[in-house]
């Protein structure tokens, strides 16, 4: 919201010796920070954030009703002469609550004077260009000093009884941008008996409106529904000034000053007569008094602090205010919707006296702490362990293009169930089904950028769909490509593979074989549930389990296999020939190297094999080592693999 | 030994010989240098042996005990080399005695954490003192949890598909919007358990997604660290005490908080909180645009209806709750010129970043 620092001085004289500087500084520590300030045709002018719960300081004379309060100094008086209200001149009927005042006055326009150069200063501060019609100019310039939204029709357009009723359905209403409007039983609308003339509270009808041409003015002031004007704002994406205030709300008690405020102007600037006021509906009802006990207001506050004296700081902004022993009840003024818990009593005591009174006290620990999650800690785990092995952390978007997602999803997971409704656009639509796409596209993007080697992880969740909306299951990808080494004298430079990868995988303690991807050429990446890497260790130090102080001996086995032999069923036949000949002395079995040369049997190859086998209770000897090695062997045989001469 | 009998080109050659043979790295390079000096043809002892033979009969005597002398220290000379060079090339090391300690070693790979990961970790382990634990939440939400539980009233703006990214085949599930929607779980879940639990303390870091165009200050997707506490008679300075706390850790002990009125639906009071400037101090920069304040949480005192609709009764339990925006923080303590960077994920941002703590 903007603020002219004349006008704002205007309504509170006691501004004036109050630097700009200062000034921001006093109206951030109430609440309304200071975007910028600026200086236009030699006013200064700030941009105010007001909070969604403050309608009342949208406007200059509200901004300073709430510095006044601070500054305990008086607001300047109203220039506002009552107007003598007579019966209508025309029927006005309120058929909705929505709306429970409706202020109005008819008159006759005179010789146009033309806008007040001062007014249209004003507006232009204000961002505002003066129309050169003297009820456009007024009500605008009404609605930033004042805070109330007014509207002029152009009386002679209006057919019979006004009505503020609901809009019916199939009902269209051209409004004063031009665009069609179709409205619903949501709409509230001013009508005449021909139909629909104004959206309340949003924007005038096209058909009704003030032109040069007008001769007779029918004014409206009149207080409406906050929720019902969110609404329809909202609905018909119609943000104006008006249903800004009226949204947020506006003061009811305004709906009759407002009008004045208004017919005077057009008196002044437009030789304007007066032919009737008169008013259907009235002011609802106060607001209902809140009580404030004084032990809550000293919690809140973290100090006692006097009834009497919260009582003087409720007062200054407005409310009527009693005290009863240990409790306060306050009546909130007519333009405060947001004054309804004792809570809220107690926030503005506070923030009149000032946030800075707080002190500053840790809280006591009233129970015991609970664990981290081993969820937490497991990721956290993973990532300290990731980068201390060269991998770097990334962070991508969680919706990606639906193409992009179909590379990775599988049919049982469809992208339907995880498409936004109302996505930036296509390419972030869908809640991705794996990482792997996104770890691709970011390395390409390191390589684009002439990373050698490029090695990245991402923790996050990729998306399901159910019959309930997705469910997110968390994952690590790993993506490596490039070259590793050759940048020492010591490491030759070579590509990266499969082995690798996998190689990080079980050291994370990934069971099995996860499948390695290859995104691109050289570009190898996998996908982990973290379900499926060991949970967080709850205890500090696992169970112990002893070890063999005795000698280990290891047998090393060249064998000739073919080429298409798989290590996996080798190893395992191996492994249970040992195992029974050896027992607990067996220790494992190892692939050391793998040759493949024409210098081989056509389709063969030579794997190298270490067997490891050690003794709880003696050193082993070569004679039973022998033997075992001898049953591998065996065992290897049957496969069709024999020793490499 | 009389060296003055000889050529000059064959003295000079030997007073450079004990170096030469020290630089020999290898045995290819010694055997090389041993040619050229006491092989059969063209070396100086092949020169040295045919002078003698034309040198005149009283020096002859002379002249070969020199050379002789010569012959013998070269040779002992590259035999002790020798021995030296198969040693160490037994042991591995061939440059073992010639190595250059100032030769770049390979390096241990070397990657990184995320920065705002690294941060949200930071923030977990300053609160944890504090009893705090972490809760996590999932980010695809209801209505009730992402609003209604939090007090956002049904027309509130933030609902509306401008602000909030929802499901097309799941009415009322979205991505939620903040960490906040981790509150209503975690209090409806310890609801139960309150009076055991002595209150309730926990840190909420997470993704959260809001509709916003991606450009260097703003993205659809963000991170937000959540706090909140629930405890008996628990009032603003207790925030204020927290949230002091926490900033020292955080950016050292000059660090200070100062609170300004502000508004969330879920909170009351509420309030923006601001950190005296960590980069200039408070003295006015940049980054603080001079005021030395910068805005970094919002807060407040849990709001009675939050409470009451996760089922905990507000006149015996009062709280706090903060957010915090990571992406907002991270860039202002790293002056980070655009929040892109940190989904660009390029390596060496990262390294430089995130490092490895």
């Amino acid at each position: 919201m903007l603020l002219e620092r004349r006008a704002l001085q205007t309504e509170l004289p006691a501004l004036a010796g109050l630097g700009n500087v200062d000034l921001c500084e006093l109206l951030a520590s109430l609440g309304f920070p200071v975007d910028g300030v600026e200086t236009k045709q030699g006013e200064t002018i700030l941009e105010v954030d007001i909070t969604a719960n403050r309608g009342d300081t949208l406007s200059q004379r509200g901004m300073a009703r709430d510095l006044a309060a601070k500054l305990k100094a008086p607001l300047a008086s109203l220039p506002h002469t009552q107007l003598t209200e007579g019966p209508a001149l025309f029927p006005v009927r309120l058929e909705a609550d929505a709306c429970p005042i409706y202020a109005t006055a008819i008159l006759d326009l005179g010789a146009n004077a033309g806008t007040p150069t001062e007014v249209v200063s004003f507006l232009a501060s204000m961002g505002s260009n003066a129309k050169q019609l003297p009820a456009v100019d007024a009500s605008n310039e009404l609605l930033h000093r004042y805070g109330h939204p007014t509207h002029a029709f152009d009386a002679d357009t209006l057919k019979g009884t006004l009505l503020v009723r609901w809009g019916r359905e199939g009902e269209t209403l051209r409004t004063l941008d031009g665009v069609d409007r179709k409205l619903t039983s949501n709409d509230l609308v001013i009508a005449d008996e021909a139909g629909a003339i104004a959206l309340a509270g949003v924007m005038g009808g096209d058909a009704t409106k003030v032109t040069s041409d007008t001769k007779r003015v029918l004014l409206e002031s009149a207080w409406f529904d906050p929720r019902v004007v969110r609404r329809m704002a909202h609905r018909h994406g119609l943000h104006s000034d008006a249903s800004y205030r009226f949204g947020r709300g506006a003061d009811p008690a305004m709906a009759k000053i407002a009008r004045d405020l208004l017919a005077a102007r057009l008196q002044a600037w437009a030789g304007a007569t007066l032919k009737g006021a008169w008013t259907a509906g009235q002011i609802p009802e106060a607001r209902p008094a809140v009580t404030l006990r004084l032990g809550t207001l000293g919690r809140i506050a973290g100090a006692p602090i006097d009834l009497a004296e919260a009582a003087a700081h409720l007062v200054q902004l407005g409310c009527s205010v009693k005290i009863q022993g240990e409790e306060l009840c306050a009546v909130p003024p007519t333009w405060r919707h947001d004054l309804a818990l004792e809570e809220d009593l107690a926030e503005e005591v506070l923030r009149l006296r000032g946030f800075d009174c707080i002190d500053s006290v840790l809280p006591p620990l009233e129970g015991a702490p609970l664990p981290l999650a081993p969820n937490y800690l497991q990721a956290r785990n993973l990532a300290y362990r990731l980068a201390h092995v060269g991998f770097h952390q990334t962070v991508t978007l969680g919706f990606i293009s639906p193409d992009a997602d179909a590379a990775f999803a599988g049919s049982d997971n469809p992208a339907e169930g995880r498409t936004l409704g109302n996505p930036l656009g296509q390419e972030y639509s869908v809640m991705r089904a794996s990482l792997l796409t996104s770890l691709r596209a970011t390395a390409e993007l390191n390589l684009r950028q002439g990373a050698k080697e490029v090695k990245l992880f991402e923790i996050g969740p990729i998306y399901r769909s159910t019959g309930n909306g997705p469910s997110e299951v968390m994952v690590l990808a790993l993506v490596w490509t490039g070259t590793l080494g050759g940048e020492d004298y010591l490491t030759r430079a070579r590509a990266v593979q499969a082995a690798d990868l996998l190689g990080v995988a079980r050291d994370l303690g990934a069971q099995g074989t996860p499948q390695v991807r290859e995104l691109g050429e050289g570009m190898l990446a996998l996908e982990i549930p973290l379900a499926d890497l060991p949970a967080h260790e709850e205890r500090i130090i696992p169970k112990f389990t002893p070890f063999s102080r005795f000698p280990a001996l290891e047998r090393d086995l060249s064998l000739l296999v073919d080429l298409a032999q798989p290590y996996a069923v080798l190893a395992s036949a191996m492994t249970e020939a040992v195992g029974k000949a050896a027992g607990e002395c067996f220790k494992g079995l190892g692939c050391v190297d793998v040759f493949r040369h024409k210098s081989l049997p056509a389709g063969r190859q030579a794997w190298l094999l270490r067997l490891r086998f050690q003794a709880g209770d003696r050193t082993l000897t070569s004679d039973e080592v022998d033997g075992w090695v001898t049953a591998a062997l065996e065992a290897a045989r049957t496969l069709g693999a024999e020793l490499r001469g | 030994m009389d060296l003055t009998l000889l050529p000059p080109d064959i003295t000079a050659a030997h007073s450079g010989f004990e170096l030469a043979v020290a630089a020999c790295a290898d045995l290819d390079a010694l055997m090389r240098l041993k040619g050229e000096f006491t092989g059969r043809d063209g070396s100086h002892a092949a020169r040295m042996m045919d002078l003698l033979k034309t040198a005149p009969k009283e020096q002859k005597r002379e002249l070969g005990a020199a050379i002789n002398g010569l012959k013998n220290a070269w040779e002992e000379s590259i035999k002790k080399r020798q021995s030296e060079l198969e040693a160490s090339k037994k042991r591995g090391t061939s440059l073992a005695s010639s190595w250059d300690p100032d030769l770049p070693p390979p390096m241990p790979a070397h990657g990184a954490r995320h920065p705002l990961n690294r941060l949200m970790d930071r923030l977990v382990d300053v609160f944890r003192p504090l009893g705090y634990h972490v809760e996590e939440g999932p980010e695809t939400e209801t209505e009730a949890h992402n609003f209604d539980g939090l007090n956002i009233p049904e027309d509130h703006p933030a609902r509306g598909s401008a602000d909030t990214f929802y499901f097309a085949a799941h009415e009322g599930k979205l991505l939620r919007t903040h960490t906040s929607p981790v509150q209503v779980r975690v209090l409806k879940r310890l609801a139960p358990d309150i009076e055991k639990l002595g209150g309730i303390r926990f840190l909420a870091p997470g993704r959260v997604y809001r509709k916003d165009e991606i450009d260097p200050t703003h993205s659809p997707m963000f991170h937000q660290v959540e706090g909140m506490l629930v405890g008996h008679n628990i009032g603003m300075h207790h925030l204020k005490g927290t949230l002091a706390y926490a900033m020292k850790a955080l950016f050292g002990p000059a660090a200070d908080v100062r609170f300004r009125p502000s508004y969330f639906p879920f909170v009351e009071p509420g309030c923006e909180v601001d950190v005296r400037c960590p980069l200039c101090g408070g003295s006015g920069c940049r980054v603080c645009k001079g005021s030395g304040w910068v805005e970094i949480l919002g807060a407040g005192l849990v709001h009675p209806n939050v409470l009451r609709f996760a089922g905990i009764d507000p006149t015996i339990w009062s709280g706090f709750a903060f957010g915090m925006g990571v992406e907002r923080t991270a860039m202002m303590v790293s002056q980070t010129p655009d929040l892109r960077l940190f989904f660009e994920n390029d390596q060496r941002f990262l390294k430089a970043m995130g490092g490895l703590d």
